[in-house]
């Protein structure tokens, strides 16, 4: 008894603002013990009538006495143990763990209970609302220029406008998307594959990373796992529907036959969220996913207009008007206007080239030959206009970073 | 008795040659020949090929107790070339040559049984270390004089077998003057004509050979990596002939040269497999280490295809030689010393499957898995590499369209113009690769190193790599015959960093 005394200390400092830390502490010497999964704890908790999310809020005792009968002493002490560790991990990178139904879990999330299995337990690192109007950008690890291109400007004009863009944090288009909402001083949260305390995809974790910058910039790592739990098929995939139940509306940029943004948008569609698809160029792999989305009936994304009016549609209704400001004036983002006024260091010739190809990166002998320039000048101008922030370079050549100025929309030509 | 003959030799401890004196004897005892001075399991063979070699050719083998000294006595002596020496002094010993015929003679060559003289790896540089040691006459098998007789200053003695050097050395026959060929240069190359498109890479290629870079080719299967790389081959300038001898010598060494040829200034092209072994690579070998890849490749191009399928540890192996212009292989019985002068060449796939960044081919590679091969890329070795290029795939109407692209000569005009431009100012022989960084940089304009630090800065969040770029600079600057590095060059030359994967857009 004295050790789940101990750990209710501990998870009062890990518990978020509302949750019961004697309820945190049963629910967590259940989980760490072998064979324990998110899956199986949701499993315990919907199959006990008494244990709807209310209920779990308002009757911790209810809970501690089922826990613990359920466990039998030997298990609930070594458990307790156990979930210590998992406590001190959480509690070393400050994050905050809500509990279906608390008030810090996000509302939104919880709606669909117990069908739609939304996480009992939810760590969440930074301390950010995760209420406010939100965009998942989602798509395959391996895109194409094009696809980087376009979830970045996406992103841009979400981040632009204040609405927070989410997604799976991994290489690609999921990075693509934060790296471009961080430029323009947006919000941005990622839900991860693994717990908080495994560093994945390597790069984003890493010191410095986009991770570290996200949390910098006022964005949230989210996990319904314990902290030392490595990225596995398994959870990787269930977290896609975390990223549907947080946002107002999923776009898919890219992805095979069997993306995991496939399941991203399944998700959406069960909760009724808006599903936008990108459309790509028929032969490439990468359009896929997309194109089968926009065959069973998802809206095809043809700018950030066409997002941003979905976000401001649904959240409009359900929140208070004031904070209807915030997804943005929508006929007239911000990027469009900066980008025009500013001038480039680009040579005019170079520059129309680049704008007539956006968002398509070109290859340097492409546009060496297009613009009839020397490569040496040509790949100067190119490097005067990346360190002035203009350019964005992909696997396969390289783009304007914004949305050239004094063009309507895409979509309407670049037939290469 | 008198019956002591003496008669120097060249001893090769990788390419270092020592004096070796050797002395007959005769003393008394039962009939017999004993070698002393550290003679290898070859050497000591020589003892039965110089007498059947003997017998054959109508001399006689004499009925005492010969003591051969191999002087000095504690320096390793290894292979075949002895067998000339050892018998020359074996006849002169036993009186059937007489012991002034040998005054100053120097030789080298490996008998066969019937007496017959024939070549022996290593002759070359055999040759020079005794020209160095002040010898005026050195016999050598007449299928080798040619090698011979590229060292200057070396008057030399072709002898066909042993009763030919028998007689050349009483004066019986004149000995044939070995005519001095003029060494060749400019093989008919494949030509950068050829090469569709690919201007990124064409300029690249351009600027390797002007500074000397290093250079890396990252590129799908079949766009063209190992055709550039050839091309660059083509560009490079005749070697001066110092420079083709000491490339000749290691060639000799090997074993890698025909004794027949004239002296070659073209500069070495080697292209390894990327399954080669560290020994086969950097040098090795059991005894004295032989020369490897690297050597081989000496004051030309070391072509390294797949890169990254390269295991690790050759790579890294790769690193000091690459910076220091010399292998050094210590082992147990010998530390020897091969230079290795050498601009590599390096190609790779961007990812395991090649098609990474391919408009309509689908790569397969796990993202994970890219990054890790690019990672084994990075760091220290990837810091030695000047210029990072991507070569797109080749489209089908471009390898079909007419060849536009411009030819060899008149980009390799260009390139020795450059090469001209650095050797007036550092001196003769100078690239631009190897010159030391406060000197390029004192050439820059301030404004230039001002608008690379920020750049990089700006770029790559370090400013690591400065004088790398600078040096790369100074090489565009030299192409557009620029006393000073403008930021114009600055910019160009930040341009062949490749982009690495994962890092911020």
């Amino acid at each position: 008894m004295s050790a789940l005394t101990t750990l209710e200390r501990a998870c009062a400092e890990v518990a978020a603002p509302g949750t019961d830390p004697g309820v945190l502490a049963a629910l967590l010497a259940w989980s760490v013990l072998p064979r324990r999964t998110p899956d199986a704890l949701r499993r315990q908790v919907r199959d006990d009538p008494t244990l709807t999310p209310s209920t779990l809020a308002g009757t911790p005792e209810e809970l501690r006495r089922r826990v613990v009968a359920g466990l039998g002493r030997a298990a609930l002490l070594s458990g307790a143990q156990a979930a210590d560790a998992v406590v001190a991990a959480w509690r070393d990178r400050e994050v905050r763990v809500a509990v279906l139904g608390d008030p810090a879990y996000p509302d939104r999330l919880a709606e669909g209970w117990p069908q739609l299995d939304p996480p009992v337990l939810l760590a969440v690192r930074g301390r950010t609302q995760l209420d406010t109007p939100a965009v998942a950008i989602v798509g395959s690890r391996r895109p194409s220029g094009y696809g980087t291109a376009i979830a970045a400007w996406l992103a841009e004009a979400a981040g632009a406008a204040g609405v927070r863009v989410v997604s799976g944090g991994a290489l690609g288009i999921d990075a693509a998307a934060h790296r471009a909402a961080l430029a323009v001083g947006g919000r941005t949260d990622v839900v991860l594959g693994c717990g908080h305390a495994v560093a994945y995809p390597r790069g984003h974790a890493a010191p410095g990373g986009l991770f570290a910058q996200l949390l910098g910039a006022g964005g949230v790592l989210v996990s319904e796992l314990l902290p030392w739990e490595p990225p596995r098929p398994g959870p990787i995939r269930a977290r896609n529907r975390i990223v549907a139940g947080l946002t107002d509306v999923v776009v898919v940029v890219e992805g095979g036959a069997r993306s995991g943004a496939l399941l991203t948008a399944g998700a959406a569609a069960e909760r009724g969220r808006t599903v936008l698809a990108v459309p790509g160029d028929v032969r490439a792999p990468g359009s896929v996913a997309p194109h089968r989305l926009l065959a069973e009936g998802a809206d095809p994304c043809t700018g950030p207009d066409d997002l941003l009016a979905v976000v401001q549609a649904a959240s409009c209704p359900m929140t208070a008007p004031t904070s209807c400001a915030g997804p943005g004036t929508v006929s007239d983002p911000p990027h469009a206007g900066a980008a025009a006024a500013v001038v480039s260091v680009l040579p005019a010739p170079l520059h129309a080239e680049l704008a007539r190809r956006w968002p398509r990166p070109a290859r340097i002998d492409d546009l060496a030959a297009a613009c009839e320039l020397p490569v040496g000048p040509l790949l100067a101008a190119l490097t005067r206009a990346r360190v002035a922030g203009e350019l964005a370079e992909d696997a396969d050549g390289v783009r304007l970073r914004r949305q050239p100025g004094g063009r309507p929309r895409p979509g309407a030509g670049p037939g290469a | 008795m008198s019956g002591l003959a003496r008669l120097h030799a060249v001893a090769l401890v990788g390419l270092e040659p020592h004096r070796v004196r050797i002395e007959c004897a005769r003393t008394t005892g039962l009939p017999g020949l004993r070698l002393v001075g550290l003679p290898d399991a070859a050497v000591r063979e020589a003892a039965d090929r110089v007498r059947t070699a003997i017998e054959h050719r109508g001399f006689t083998w004499p009925q005492e107790r010969l003591v051969i000294n191999l002087a000095p006595a504690d320096l390793p002596k290894v292979g075949s070339s002895f067998d000339l020496p050892l018998a020359l002094v074996v006849l002169a010993a036993s009186g059937q040559l007489p012991a002034a015929a040998l005054g100053g003679l120097w030789a080298a060559g490996e008998l066969g049984l019937d007496g017959s003289l024939r070549s022996v790896a290593g002759l070359l540089p055999a040759a020079s270390g005794a020209q160095r040691f002040g010898a005026r006459r050195l016999m050598v098998p007449a299928c080798a004089a040619a090698e011979a007789a590229l060292v200057p200053g070396l008057s030399v003695l072709p002898a066909h077998d042993l009763r030919d050097a028998a007689q050349l050395l009483v004066g019986a026959r004149a000995p044939r003057p070995v005519e001095a060929r003029p060494p060749v240069s400019a093989p008919d190359g494949p030509d950068l004509a050829e090469v569709r498109g690919q201007l990124l890479a064409r300029r690249a290629v351009e600027l390797a050979a002007a500074g000397g870079h290093h250079l890396l080719l990252s590129g799908p299967p079949g766009c063209g990596k190992t055709m550039l790389a050839q091309r660059l081959h083509g560009l490079l300038p005749p070697l001066p002939p110092a420079a083709a001898l000491e490339v000749a010598a290691i060639h000799s060494l090997a074993g890698e040269r025909d004794p027949d040829r004239p002296l070659s200034l073209v500069p070495p092209l080697r292209e390894p497999h990327h399954g080669a072994s560290l020994a086969a690579l950097i040098g090795g070998g059991s005894g004295v280490p032989r020369p490897g890849e690297l050597s081989l490749a000496h004051h030309g191009l070391l072509l390294l295809d797949e890169l990254l399928e390269t295991p690790r540890h050759v790579l890294d192996a790769l690193r000091q030689p690459l910076e220091r212009g010399f292998v050094v292989l210590s082992r147990a019985r010998a530390r020897v010393t091969y230079p290795a002068r050498v601009q590599l060449v390096a190609a790779t796939n961007p990812c395991p499957c090649g098609h990474l960044g391919s408009p309509v081919r689908g790569c397969n590679c796990r993202p994970d898995r890219v990054e890790r091969y690019r990672a084994r890329l990075s760091g220290p070795l990837l810091d030695r590499l000047d210029l990072h290029v991507e070569v797109p795939p080749v489209d089908r109407a471009q390898l079909l369209g007419p060849a536009d692209g411009e030819p060899t000569a008149v980009v390799a005009r260009r390139v020795q113009r450059a090469r001209a431009a650095a050797a007036g100012r550092w001196g003769p022989g100078a690239l631009v690769a190897r010159a030391d960084p406060a000197q390029v940089r004192a050439t820059a304009r301030p404004a230039a190193v001002r608008c690379l630090v920020a750049a990089l800065d700006r770029l790559s969040g370090s400013a690591r790599g400065v004088d790398r770029a600078l040096r790369v600079a100074r090489t565009i600057a030299d192409l557009d015959a620029c006393d000073h590095i403008e930021v114009a060059h600055v910019e160009e030359a930040l341009a062949y960093r490749l982009p690495m994967v994962g890092a911020s857009p």
